[in-house]
């Protein structure tokens, strides 16, 4: 029976190592819990092994660099693990300088680095036991995660993903990336050998078997692995997008105050009519789409006309503003100058008197981020306080700066999450409206810098393009 | 692939409108609504209530709830029917209790439903799918409680607003799991077939012990006891149909307590992959939780982090006395049990592992003391060190942050904050004060930890301050959001709960100095 392993919270050192073919969604698995691990506030990092084979000067290899005959390419591939791994020691160890190499993942100073993802394929277990002896000999644990997939969909569909945004293939066409990548994939197929119940059984490790039809969970032995175990069999590898959308101008936006359950202004009212319009002219086989809102007015009054499921949840209520709601900021200003401040201090943090922080929302919101993960054709339509915080867990925007991302109203967000990050589109419905931004340390609503288009939004987004 | 299981959920999550009052809370309320005036708390010394009907008022929230909803179901996941595969001696009733227990914690309407009780109350014959059951008249018999099962978990879907129902029963056959399905998918019921399988000795072994001791098997002689459970395991054994995915059910493999799980087209949704969440760290206990509070300071005051003062001291010594002597004192009983187990058990394959040594030395690699981070909370544990135990500060533990009320008492705060106060008094758990938390807010941050204990198979001793006490408490007794605030946690009282399959059991043992 496993060892039921008591964590100490000071000196936890995971390794998520991923197994797995090209093509079966590892390094979108690696982002997603780079993501959802950080917006939990635990320190974690991604070391992709590709990113050191390319530092180390195979920029666009051929399919022939992957063949396991030959010595001298299989060299380089060794060297590329060994570096990544001495970062990932480094890392934990506090004196981390690979910030050089293009990892995603924020070394935050104020997160203890709890987890490290070796992104590869460690599809031999040669390969796999030199790992397990290197994190014993650190002192950390391995958990592997293998995604195993014969879904000829799917791995088509990440195959033309891969053609498209990887480095390896910058400046090629997609069809003959697409050849060379799918004849790199028979290289590895010839040495691949999936982990099993027989002879890894004594293996922390988890395997998820076509998108999750079957998932083997073996010996998971602290909390930790658990809830990574947890979030991944929610996560989906097809590629697919996630709509947003604030609910159109209410009359407490248009008269600057703060929660309430105002219904929508008049523009807000035109901004719901021509919301239907941008979903026909943006969402492909809108027909499945889902529209989920919360359990206020607005967010329905906004989801009025389309003609879609819609699914009403509490949990993407507006962030409560507890004794402030219903007031606008310059009254917060002046009746509780002290609040008003903390606040802007420490926007993260700071709980509303009877109310709530952006962390107790990012804790309710985990029920919506998990069924996120699991459908396709999601529409929300929410409110700022709680898209700040949706849109940090999909973007990687750190806490600090997550309660200050400036979402506009009367605009629709599309975001395609993708192995090597998270496109950003914005489609302003052209319909004008208040800002309801607010900048530090003033309690003036609107953005000071604001022509046309220019939010806050597409400078914090850190990955907008890769 | 698309993913319709939203479709059949009930849409309505919205909350009743209440009034607005003045300028607060002007949405349409709070996030979950004001305690029903109907609900009045047990008393704090009662037993696990794990196994109460679920709490048929509109109103009721749970300890872990993050908010509630107009049709009382959570999360968006419908109903749920768990069925409990395997045969005899594979922990089901164990499981089904803690699910039961989780999800109640976290506001899902649950309910187990033994199959074992059934028969109880209508037969006097104890073994369940004996011989009998061979004869026409057994399989009439068997028929009729499994339709009586039935009715009653349709009944709580359909009108105790029930989210998710537990079946503890064999269900070893094909065909009975696939009338199951049929019955359940009528009524809008996904089915999670949950087959656990034990292939350790020690664990059959453990579950046979505590099988014995069972009601079914009161006033039988040991041996007789053993011999007749062992045999219902072996006739079982013949019946036994393994889940496989050709039967094209929704199914989870549970291998000997979570060393391995297999999920099988469980495509069900949050509510399901959390309960296998829980499943992972869930393990057989072994051991007590002990609960204790710190020692004395001088000013005893949240405000100062002081060190221990001489009466903290003498308590710290006298506290790890007493929970030493306890854990030697239960272990001893347990060697008894085993040898009596295995003199018993003599023409059977099935052993007792004795677990200790023979001396009475104490083990100090089977305690691990977890105190909160301040001064006098981890000295309390000073003499555990002492011992070679190992003894762990745990941030979690922290106590409740009281705000604007610290040290005050209720006479004080009644006088400074009498509004507060008042709204505090209607709703404990949830009001917090300026600054301060609530015991909610605290649910929410210790529930890591909750999961950390369900892990923890050796003795574990939680030296914290009451508000936290009563929050780890009251979910390993099931208390409810309304008595969590009320449990009382003196200096004089080591609390220990132990671990049964059926319900977990409280002993107050007294530390007198």
């Amino acid at each position: 029976m496993a060892v039921k392993r008591i964590s100490n919270e000071n000196d936890m050192k995971l390794c998520v190592v991923m197994v797995g073919l090209p093509a079966r969604g590892k390094s979108y698995i690696s982002q997603k819990i780079v993501r959802y691990l950080s917006w939990l506030s635990i320190g974690c990092k991604c070391f992709n092994v590709g990113n050191y084979r390319r530092v180390l000067g195979v920029d666009k290899p051929k399919y022939g660099f992957f063949d396991f005959d030959n010595m001298a390419s299989y060299h380089v591939r060794e060297a590329a693990l060994e570096m990544a791994f001495k970062d990932i020691t480094e890392w934990f160890d506090g004196n981390s300088d690979s910030d050089n190499i293009d990892n995603t993942g924020h070394s935050n100073g104020s997160l203890t680095h709890s987890v490290a993802i070796l992104d590869a394929t460690n599809s031999t277990r040669e390969r796999r036991d030199w790992i397990l002896q290197r994190c014993h000999e650190h002192g950390i644990q391995p958990m592997f995660l293998e995604s195993w997939c014969d879904d000829p969909e799917t791995i088509a569909a990440n195959i033309k993903d891969i053609a498209t945004t990887s480095p390896d293939y910058e400046g090629q066409d997609e069809c003959s990336a697409s050849q060379d990548f799918k004849k790199r994939i028979e290289n590895y197929k010839s040495v691949y050998s999936s982990l099993n119940t027989a002879d890894d059984k004594s293996l922390t490790f988890v395997k998820l078997i076509n998108i999750s039809h079957e998932i083997v969970i073996n010996r998971i032995e602290t909390y930790l692995q658990s809830r990574i175990v947890f979030y991944v069999m929610n996560i989906r590898i097809r590629p697919k997008c996630i709509w947003l959308s604030r609910h159109g101008e209410s009359i407490y936006n248009v008269e600057q105050k703060i929660g309430g359950d105002s219904s929508l202004s008049e523009r807000g009212l035109k901004y719901a009519a021509k919301l239907r319009e941008l979903i026909n002219e943006n969402v492909e086989n809108n027909e499945r789409l889902s529209v989920w809102t919360s359990t206020l007015c607005r967010t329905q009054q906004t989801a009025q006309y389309l003609p879609y499921e819609k699914l009403e949840w509490k949990a993407l209520d507006e962030l409560d503003a507890g004794v402030c709601d219903g007031m606008t900021y310059e009254e917060i200003e002046d009746v509780y100058p002290e609040d008003f401040k903390a606040r802007d201090d420490d926007k993260y943090e700071y709980r509303y008197r009877g109310g709530e922080s952006y962390r107790d929302v990012v804790i309710r919101l985990e029920p919506v981020i998990m069924e996120l993960e699991r459908q396709e054709n999601v529409l929300i339509i929410t409110h700022q306080a709680v898209l700040r915080c949706i849109y940090a867990y999909f973007m990687n925007v750190p806490k600090e700066e997550s309660p200050w991302v400036s979402i506009p109203l009367h605009t629709l967000i599309k975001l395609e999450p993708r192995a090597y990050g998270t496109k950003v589109t914005l489609i302003k419905a052209n319909i004008p409206a208040v800002s309801t931004y607010k900048e530090k340390g003033t309690s003036h609503v609107g953005e000071s810098t604001d022509a046309e288009g220019a939010h806050n939004m597409l400078v914090n987004a850190p990955e907008m393009t890769q | 692939m698309t993913n319709t299981n939203l479709a059949d959920a009930p849409v309505l999550e919205r909350q009743t409108a209440r009034d607005t009052k003045e300028n607060y809370m002007a949405r349409t309320s709070k996030r979950w609504v004001e305690p029903s005036a109907r609900l009045s708390p047990r008393h704090s010394n009662s037993g696990d209530a794990v196994h109460e009907p679920v709490i048929d008022v509109e109103d009721f929230i749970s300890p872990g709830q993050l908010y509630s909803t107009e049709s009382g179901s959570m999360f968006h996941a419908g109903r749920i029917l768990i069925v409990l595969v395997g045969l005899p001696a594979t922990s089901k009733t164990l499981l089904s209790v803690a699910i039961t227990r989780y999800t109640r914690w976290l506001g899902v309407r649950t309910e187990s439903f033994h199959l074992s009780k059934y028969t109880k109350a209508h037969t006097s014959i104890p073994t369940f799918l004996s011989d009998e059951f061979h004869t026409v008249s057994g399989a009439e018999f068997k028929n009729e409680i499994i339709k009586k099962v039935t009715n009653d978990m349709t009944k709580f879907f359909e009108e105790g607003k029930g989210q998710i129902a537990i079946y503890d029963a064999l269900n070893i056959r094909k065909d009975g799991r696939a009338a199951l399905q049929a019955t359940f998918k009528k009524i809008g019921a996904k089915v999670l077939f949950v087959e656990s399988i034990v292939t350790l000795p020690e664990l059959l072994t453990r579950n046979i012990e505590l099988a014995i001791q069972s009601d079914d098997y009161e006033n039988w002689g040991k041996h007789e006891a053993i011999k007749d459970y062992t045999k219902r395991i072996t006739s079982n054994e013949a019946l036994y149909e393994r889940m496989s995915p050709i039967e094209n059910l929704s199914y989870i493999i549970y291998y000997n307590f979570g060393d391995r799980i297999i999920m099988n087209n469980t495509n069900f949704g949050y509510l399901v992959s959390k309960i296998v969440f829980f499943l992972m760290n869930l393990s057989d206990k072994q051991g007590c939780i002990y609960f204790s509070r710190c020692g004395r300071s001088n000013s005893d005051k949240y405000i100062d982090d002081e060190v221990l003062n001489e009466e903290g001291i003498a308590y710290s010594k006298k506290l790890t006395d007493v929970v030493i002597d306890r854990i030697k004192q239960r272990r001893s009983e347990r060697k008894t049990k085993a040898a009596e187990f295995n003199q018993n058990s003599k023409d059977t394959d099935v052993r007792a592992d004795s677990y200790e040594t023979n001396d009475d030395s104490f083990d100090p690699q089977s305690l691990a003391v977890w105190t909160a981070e301040r001064k006098r909370t981890y000295d309390t544990a000073r003499f555990f060190k002492e011992q070679g135990i190992e003894v762990q500060k745990r941030s979690q533990l922290k106590q409740l942050h009281p705000g604007v009320v610290a040290d005050m008492t209720n006479d004080q705060i009644k006088e400074n904050f009498p509004k507060e106060y008042d709204e505090y008094t209607r709703d404990p758990y949830h009001y917090r004060f300026t600054r301060a938390e609530s015991y909610h807010d605290l649910a929410v941050r210790m529930e890591p930890l909750l999961l950390e204990l369900e892990h923890m198979q050796k003795d574990i001793l939680i030296i914290a301050h009451e508000s936290t006490l009563r929050v780890l408490y009251g979910y390993f007794m099931a208390c409810t959001s309304l008595e969590v605030p009320m449990l009382e946690f003196t200096r004089g009282q080591l609390v220990e709960i132990s671990f049964n399959p059926f319900n977990n059991i409280v002993t107050r043992i007294p530390i007198k100095l």
